[in-house]
């Protein structure tokens, strides 16, 4: 029997070293923090801020794949590539489950509930050793990123102001942060006007907490200004767009540069507010500003510059903003085509996505100017000759909004602004001898994305946009 | 061997050696072969030979011990006679063969669990490279669909449907007790299929597969249990068993099955000058579109005949106390389609001993080391098949100077795989340990120690003409799994009834550490790692562990003169994966049987054995990420600054999934035992489905790039279907038999609800798992959600659509799209028949599956004019009133909406396939008399996939496809490779 217990007392042993596990079930991630965690110091809610500038690098929203979509939904681009859901846009044959429409989509959404979060939150947390200003910067960094995103959103899927005064459909204003009721984000679609109010009213609490001066990938005043001056342009509002363009350019902080090498400078006084790449936290995909718009093997190859951009700067010979930033190269079907240079990192997606920069802010007061017959800050002949100085052309001796949205296209090109300079001026995007010039006329259905499948499929109350 | 014989040498100086000789015969006097004769103590022995005859030296005083399978082991002692003569009596209790189950073995007569076995002879002749092709069309209830012709890749395995939505629908497999990992390593290259993480298992070690269906038996696996358990047995040494010694060997050559036909040069410039003047009403030749050079069949280029070859030796025997088993194996498969190879090399030891009386301990132990070259696949540009079907022809490969060229987006897939590194090497140990204890009589106590270890490590590097500057990552994988397990097991008869307790707790513990680097601009393509490069996007590392704990399991079984059965089993589990609301569950199961055909009344009857069998239970699944219930932020960074953001939403009230099933079946047996015909019928109902509920866009929550998902328990799922296993021996006599064997399963999948999912445009809640497949309240959880395409109209030469409405439509919009087809196949199964004729043996297995459709994706590509190659059949377009044409006009509006998603892509995937055909010859043993080292050869040939019947729409593409092992995205192909044909010829020899 003796024998019988030994066993028995070494089998007893082992179970127990099994049956002394139970505690160690009560492991978490190491990877990553609960929100609370979140917020229980400055560091962290800093960190949460840094995490919305860092969901700007999608591609989708301010890296490029948007604003190159843009170029040639319009007159700018030649897109060669095999993309079929960017090849519908660029024939004017988009439908709504187009995926990467529902990407663009998505994204801007994800850059705002990073906002959302800080901005509904950090004032009802207390956390020790968060200053009161530097609690306000923090709200008023998000609010500048969640106006700037719902800009582009409002752009991309509604009409502009100029064609029903705003009146017409824009998109849902998300306020909440998700916290398991689905019903905050269902929301229908606010109008043009009342989305336009709500970006506005974010830049102007931003304002007053924004620092003057500080890294150009981080929201500050003149970057808020900025923005608004830009709002107020594509609401007509000229007065007040002149102002606030003057008002940045007044700034010692911006100037304009000499030469087009600002680009992918980290703190050109060229630059108001711009997404900083780098190789290891750079552009989101392949399909973003370096990826389709450099040459192949570099590149994709597949957004070229168009005929009718070549033609534009043919017109005037010297011109530097296309010599000194183009280059010949093999495209998407293996043909050679003219590229730009702006973003000429195409193996490691590093290039700064630019997104507001001085010199829109000439062309805003020059524009805003000419629309509202003033002269504030200087005339609009000035601003423009200012900026065709630079590009190595002679000065002009009169202006009109032709030759101003013509010195605005050769500046910007590739970067985003010429569909939203056309529609607003109540213009087609496609020039004669390009293709599809009816379904891109101004106030076409098919000149704005449609709302995604895949969101209308989880929300009942959002409505589509005609023609799709 | 040499050693204990010149020890057994000197001894026998001391004991006196003599020669014993005798037959051994049946309990009817006949001779009886192969009974092995040993000296007990010892591992020296013999067999007996055909007319049951032996001889063997031994020494006074020892003992002879006589075993043969089915018979009663008898000993004698060596005396003075010289002749020991043996007539041996059938063992009632080894006749039955035993099964191995859950945590222990039941004799097969009397098992009432729902088990499919699958044995030795079934798999020995199929060629597979791991377990899952193994187990292909073997048995009812269990579907295997080989995911493509890319060597290594993973093979998706459902035991009775998909039961879990996003939960993970793999089965659990475990290996001589050890539930391993099989985490898929998707390293994805273009695919979602990911590495097959079964791949070390060397097949040639399997004996027997004993796949668990039914609660009854699976329940003892508790939060693991839901979507069934696969045991997998190795080949161990018998005790009494001569060593044995096999070397095997195998070349094979393989080709694709099925590959379309695409445009060459001339077709391809014909067809772009047609519609280029077509749409412009020019007149321009393939001069002016560059089409008029030296063109380039990519297709070719990327396809091969694939040279494979295998070796593997084994030694298997045991003494009276001690088994072993030790088995090499190496085999280098090279694939059909260009870059791809796959060289495993692998060994394993069985061994068990009993050490005394009441103790017995044993080791198992493998270790594989796997070197895959990959290819990339499906949607990549880098898929060789891919852009083989892509590729313009214009398009070439080389310089004038014979140099490789950058093809541009659309990659240079020869240049890669000539010049690129693109390497998996895993090398996989797993192994236990146990010891097992006799306390009393009955009672057996046993503790199990078992590992899993494997290690990954990927490198990759791109040259120069392929990637400017060059490009290379290399990354590392640890997944490191220990459990302990230790059981109590009592048996009691008394009288007529029977009595077993099986009482357990086990822990098991996975941590996973992933380290990944990646590097551009190289000096030198010799370079070949991180280290040399000057700019590195991305470094990467992390850890993860799961923590399960079986607090307690056990089962207990009574039966009474073996007649009537009962068995219930329960378990209890916690799992680190769940919120502590809801970190423990309990599962159970009852199950009860009537062996009819043992009732007095049968005795004369029609059925040599008949029994009915019924169970119930509840098992459960945890395969849902780590963890699901906390709500986090991770980390994303910008400019150099570390960021935070919202990366999962949280819920603290997750569980596990709970599936319950209910299983009747009976089985039978007659004509002398000539038919044999097994019937069951399950409902399988899964509550509580772990779904990652795709939330509004705009809530914004996730991981930046993917959709915003919940995970929750939402939602109810049905599984119900006969299984009907039939054995019939057609002919049997001397010289020639001929049995076949056939399975068939019928499956039929509903989602019963899905509380908190979107409603479709009929009001139906619905789960999207891909743009094309659904899973639809009150239908199948793989139902395609497709616009119906209708054809081209013969007069305009437009292509029509069918809109919500059921109206003719040439503008076809996502609200169009209803739910016209299935995924899952109404049934499936396999056809095995054998032939023996004296020595020759042939073996004809065929598998099918019937009503299943399939979504081939790549059509949106081969047949629209989009700037790829395309497939002949765009050949056939609309030129004039009254043709019935293919594809529409190609200066029509719906030219373009041709490729929209529609039915036009999805086809109707049945199959039968002749999977396996092998035609062996086994030399007699009078030929081999000369030779007396060698026991036995057999030659033979295989043939697999050689033939295929399919649906005629299909054209050349190959049915058995798909594109992910996620169960939401059954029969969805994109560029998926079409599955090898191969032929083999192969040996065995024995010693």
């Amino acid at each position: 029997m003796k024998n019988i217990n030994n066993k028995i007392h070494l089998f007893c042993i082992l179970v127990t070293l099994v049956l002394s596990c139970d505690s160690q079930l009560d492991i978490g991630p190491e990877d990553s923090l609960t929100p609370d965690v979140v917020l229980s110091n400055a560091a962290l809610a800093e960190g949460a801020l840094v995490g919305a500038y860092a969901r700007m690098r999608s591609d989708n929203v301010f890296n490029g794949t948007t604003q190159l979509t843009q170029e040639w939904m319009s007159d700018n681009v030649n897109f060669l590539g095999s993309f079929p859901t960017f090849q519908e846009i660029r024939d004017y044959t988009t439908i709504a489950s187009n995926g990467s429409i529902g990407a663009y989509w998505r994204d801007h959404f994800f850059i705002i509930a990073s906002t959302n979060f800080l901005i509904n939150t950090l004032p009802i947390t207390e956390i020790s050793d968060l200053t009161d200003s530097d609690r306000a910067r923090l709200i008023a960094e998000a609010k500048f990123i969640r106006a700037i995103t719902n800009f582009n959103l409002v752009n991309l899927f509604a009409q502009p102001f100029q064609v029903s005064g705003g009146t017409n459909e824009g998109i849902p204003i998300v306020t909440e942060f998700f916290e398991g009721d689905i019903a905050p984000f269902q929301l229908g679609r606010s109008s043009v006007n009342e989305v336009h109010a709500f970006i506005e009213q974010d830049l102007l609490e931003a304002i007053p907490n924004l620092p003057e001066a500080g890294s150009r990938g981080r929201a500050s005043i003149g970057a808020a200004r900025a923005l608004l001056a830009r709002l107020y342009l594509y609401r007509d509002q000229f007065t007040e767009a002149a102002d606030l363009a003057n008002q940045v350019i007044q700034s010692p902080q911006y100037e304009l540069a000499s030469d087009y090498t600002f680009f992918n400078q980290d703190d050109a006084s060229e630059h108001i507010f711009q997404v900083i790449n780098n190789s290891v936290n750079g552009q989101t995909s392949g399909t973003g500003f370096s990826g389709l718009s450099n040459a192949a093997p570099i590149g994709r190859g597949d957004a070229p510059f168009s005929q009718n951009l070549l033609d534009t700067f043919a017109e005037e010979a010297g011109d530097l903003r296309f010599s000194t930033l183009n280059a010949m190269g093999t495209d998407a079907v293996a043909g050679t085509s003219t590229f730009s240079t702006k973003f000429p990192d195409g193996v490691n997606l590093s290039d700064n996505a630019p997104v507001l920069r001085i010199t829109e802010m000439y062309t805003i007061r020059a524009e805003a100017n000419l629309r509202a017959g003033t002269t504030l800050g200087d005339s609009p002949l000035n601003d423009i000759n200012l900026l065709r100085n630079r590009a190595g052309l002679p000065p002009l001796t009169t202006v009109d909004l032709a030759t101003i949205l013509n010195e605005k296209r050769k500046e910007l090109c590739f970067e985003g602004q010429r569909r939203m300079d056309l529609l607003r001026n109540g213009m087609d995007l496609r020039r004669m001898g390009q293709a599809n010039i009816a379904d891109a006329a101004f106030g076409a259905n098919r000149t704005i994305l449609p709302i995604p499948t895949s969101e209308r499929d989880l929300n009942p109350n959002i409505s589509q946009n005609p023609g799709y | 061997m040499m050693l204990v014989l010149l020890i057994l040498g000197t001894t026998s100086v001391l004991a006196q050696s003599k020669t014993i000789s005798g037959t051994v015969t049946d309990q009817n006097n006949l001779p009886l072969p192969g009974v092995n004769v040993l000296i007990k103590g010892t591992i020296i022995g013999t067999q007996t030979d055909f007319d049951g005859k032996y001889t063997i030296k031994v020494d006074t005083g020892q003992s002879l011990v006589f075993s043969y399978l089915g018979q009663k082991t008898e000993e004698r002692s060596v005396g003075v006679s010289d002749v020991i003569n043996i007539q041996m009596l059938p063992d009632a209790q080894t006749l039955e063969e035993v099964v191995v189950v859950g945590y222990g073995e039941q004799s097969e007569k009397k098992i009432i669990q729902n088990v499919a076995i699958v044995k030795e002879e079934a798999i020995e002749d199929i060629q597979a490279l791991s377990p899952q092709d193994l187990l292909q069309g073997q048995a009812s209830g269990v579907q295997v669909v080989g995911s493509s012709g890319v060597l290594g890749s993973a093979s998706v395995i459902r035991v009775r449907g998909v039961n879990s939505l996003t939960g993970g629908s793999n089965p659990l497999i475990v290996i001589d007790g050890v539930p391993i990992d099989d985490q898929n390593q998707t390293l994805g290259q273009g695919g979602n299929t990911g590495l097959n993480p079964l791949s070390f298992i060397n097949t040639e070690d399997i004996e027997t597969f004993t796949i668990l269906k039914d609660a009854a038996a699976t329940s003892l696996y508790g939060t693991r249990g839901s979507n069934g358990v696969i045991l997998i047995t190795t080949k161990k040494g018998k005790v009494g068993q001569r060593t044995k010694v096999t070397i095997g060997f195998s070349a094979s050559v393989s080709e694709a099955t099925f590959l379309e036909d695409i445009l060459d040069i001339e077709q391809f410039a014909d067809f772009n000058v047609t519609r280029s003047n077509l749409i412009n009403g020019t007149n321009i030749t393939a001069e002016d579109l560059g089409l008029d050079g030296e063109g380039f069949d990519w297709l070719d280029g990327v396809t091969r005949k694939g040279i494979s070859t295998s070796e593997d030796f084994s030694i298997t025997g045991g003494s009276e106390n001690t088994t072993f088993s030790l088995s090499v194996n190496h085999s280098n498969t090279e694939g059909f389609v260009l870059g791809n190879q796959l060289e495993k090399t692998g060994a394993r030891v069985n061994i068990a001993t009993q050490a005394n009386d009441w103790l017995r301990a044993g080791m198992n132990l493998a270790v594989t080391n796997t070197l895959n070259d990959r290819i990339s696949v499906q949607n990549s540009t880098f898929s060789p098949i891919t852009v083989g079907f892509l590729q313009t022809p214009n398009i070439l490969p080389r310089d004038a100077n014979g140099d490789f060229v950058n093809t541009g987006f659309i990659a240079n897939v020869l240049a890669i795989e000539e010049l690129d590194r693109n390497e998996v090497i895993t090398t996989r140990i797993t192994g236990n340990t146990f010891v097992e204890a006799t306390i009393f009589e009955g009672l057996r106590a046993k503790v199990d120690f078992g590992v899993d270890r494997t290690q990954i490590e990927q490198n990759n590097r791109s040259v120069e003409v392929n990637t400017p500057g060059g490009s290379a990552f290399n990354r590392a994988t640890f997944i490191n799994r220990h459990l302990i397990t230790a059981t109590l097991n009592y048996n009691r008869v008394l009288q007529d009834h029977n009595f077993g307790v099986l009482l357990g707790t086990s822990y098991e513990e996975t941590r996973n550490n992933r380290t990944f680097v990646s590097g551009t601009g190289f000096l030198s393509d010799q370079l070949l790692n991180v280290r040399s490069a000057s700019t590195f996007p991305t470094t990467f590392a992390d850890r993860n562990q799961t923590r399960l704990y079986g607090q307690i399991f056990s089962r207990v079984n009574y039966d009474y003169k073996g007649k009537y059965l009962l068995e219930g089993s329960f378990r209890r589990d916690g799992s680190s994966r769940f919120g502590a609301n809801n970190r423990f569950g309990n599962f159970w199961a009852v199950a009860g049987g009537w062996i009819i055909s043992d009732e007095t009344f049968m005795e004369d009857g029609f059925f040599d054995f008949l029994s009915l069998r019924a169970s119930y239970g509840t098992t459960g699944n945890d395969r849902i990420g780590f963890f699901p219930s906390l709500g986090v932020f991770t980390s994303l960074n910008i400019d150099g600054l570390s960021g935070l953001e919202p990366s999962s939403a949280q819920n603290p009230d997750i569980q596990w999934e709970e599936t319950a099933t209910l299983d009747i079946g009976f089985k039978s047996g007659f004509l002398n035992n000539r038919v044999q015909l097994n019937i069951n019928y399950y409902e399988k109902q899964t509550d509580n489905l772990l779904i990652n509920v795709p939330l509004p866009r705009q809530t914004g929550i996730g991981v930046l790039g993917f959709n915003p998902v919940l995970s929750q328990n939402a939602g109810e799922i049905e599984n119900k279907g006969f299984e009907f296993d039939l054995t019939t021996i057609n002919f049997r006599s001397k010289n020639f038999e001929w049995t076949t064997k056939i399975n068939l399963s019928t499956i039929e999948n509903t989602v019963l609800n899905l509380p908190g999912a979107n409603l479709d445009e009929e009001g139906r809640q619905f789960i999207a798992g891909s743009a094309v497949q659904r899973a639809v309240v009150g239908e199948s959880a793989n139902s395609f959600y497709l616009i119906r395409y209708v054809g081209v109209n013969s007069q305009t030469g437009e292509a029509e659509w069918l809109d919500a409405n059921d109206n003719i439509t040439n503008m076809p919009t996502p609200d169009d799209r209803k739910i016209v087809g299935d995924a899952q196949p109404d049934f499936y199964g396999g056809i095995t028949n054998t032939f023996r004729y004296k020595n020759l043996d042939l073996n004809i297995f065929s598998n099918y599956s019937v009503g299943n459709d399939i979504y081939l994706g790549g059509i949106r590509f081969t047949d629209a004019p989009i700037g790829f190659n395309l497939s002949t059949r765009i050949l056939d377009f609309w030129q004039q009133p009254g043709d019935n044409a293919y594809f529409p006009r190609l200066d029509g509006t719906t030219a373009g909406l041709f490729r929209t998603r529609s039915t036009n892509q999805l086809k109707d995937g049945s199959f039968i396939r002749l999977k396996n055909i092998t035609l062996g010859y086994s030399f007699p043993k009078k030929a081999l008399e000369n030779i007396s080292f060698i026991k036995g050869i057999r030659l033979y040939v295989t043939g697999t996939n050689l033939v295929t019947i399919k649906n005629r729409d299909l054209g050349d593409r190959d049915p058995e496809v798909t594109n992910n092992t996620n169960p939401l995205q059954l029969g969805e192909s994109f560029f998926v490779a079409p599955q090898a044909k191969s032929y083999l010829f192969g040996g065995r020899i024995t010693f």
